[in-house]
């Protein structure tokens, strides 16, 4: 069953492999977009707020294909099974960080669209807590996937 | 004297040996009458032990004493737990001979395999 990383038949063909590889795409992509917009405004740098933006349409993109292999290892691996305890945390973080990115990414296209720099307090108060969200799925995924062991 | 002391001691022997007999045929009578189990413990990330010899009819309990939720999945998917929290139980009973290799579903490099005589 061990799966050797640089067989690229063996990786794609692994039914909940994917998940575990893509997840780490839309939270780097996210976390990296609020930084870069929180460096936009520490120099006042238009390059970087366009930055933060395709790195927030990234993470939206990558954000589906993360839940679509989520919601596929949950079928395949777990027979789609009632989640309880921890699975069932990770299923409603994870869902929720989903809507979260893709809310910011509709409010920063429209914002694009309307050519404005300037973000929104609630746009600001909405990266946080997606921020925290994300952290927080991120980190009950890496327990429930063994790269985190629990004290 | 001296060969009363031999004589004392080479009959106890035989009584100790017939004792000990006696006491093993009972133990083994007793445990035939119950069902045979045995027990793999799910510890930080793996199967104990990895290789588990039965009889043919031996209930196989997996208990998970681990933080983080597991599966018990036969390989040829002759039997497969749901998801196990912690302290859940999932077990089979193994009626074939045969040796029965299963993994973990949510960590597939967790494995193990069961041996039925």
């Amino acid at each position: 069953m061990t799966v050797n990383p640089f067989d690229l038949k063996s990786a794609l063909l692994a039914k909940h492999a994917q998940h575990v590889v893509l997840i780490h795409f839309p939270i780097a992509l996210f976390i990296s977009s609020v930084v870069f917009d929180l460096l936009a405004i520490w120099n006042g740098s238009r390059s970087l707020s366009k930055a933060a933006y395709y790195n927030l349409i990234g993470a939206a993109i990558t954000a589906l294909a993360a839940v679509i292999t989520g919601l596929l290892a949950w079928q395949l691996q777990l027979e789609g099974e009632k989640l309880r305890g921890n699975l069932r945390l990770h299923l409603g973080l994870g869902a929720s960080s989903a809507v979260l990115i893709w809310l910011l990414a509709w409010w920063r296209t429209r914002q694009e669209r309307a050519d404005s720099s300037n973000l929104a307090l609630g746009y600001w108060a909405l990266s946080f807590i997606a921020v925290l969200v994300v952290a927080l799925t991120g980190h009950l995924g890496g327990i429930l996937s063994g790269v985190e062991v629990p004290n | 004297m001296k060969n009363t002391r031999w004589i004392l001691g080479a009959v106890l022997t035989v009584l100790a040996a017939f004792a000990g007999i006696t006491s093993t045929q009972h133990m083994a009578a007793k445990a035939s009458d119950q069902p045979a189990a045995a027990e793999v413990k799910i510890d930080n990330f793996s199967f104990g032990p990895a290789t588990l010899t039965v009889a043919a009819g031996t209930t196989v309990t997996w208990k998970n004493n681990d933080d983080v939720p597991h599966t018990v999945v036969s390989d040829d998917k002759v039997f497969r737990s749901k998801a196990l929290d912690t302290d859940d139980k999932f077990s089979y009973t193994f009626t074939k001979p045969g040796t029965y290799s299963y993994f973990c579903s949510v960590h597939p490099k967790m494995t193990a395999k069961i041996v039925v005589q």
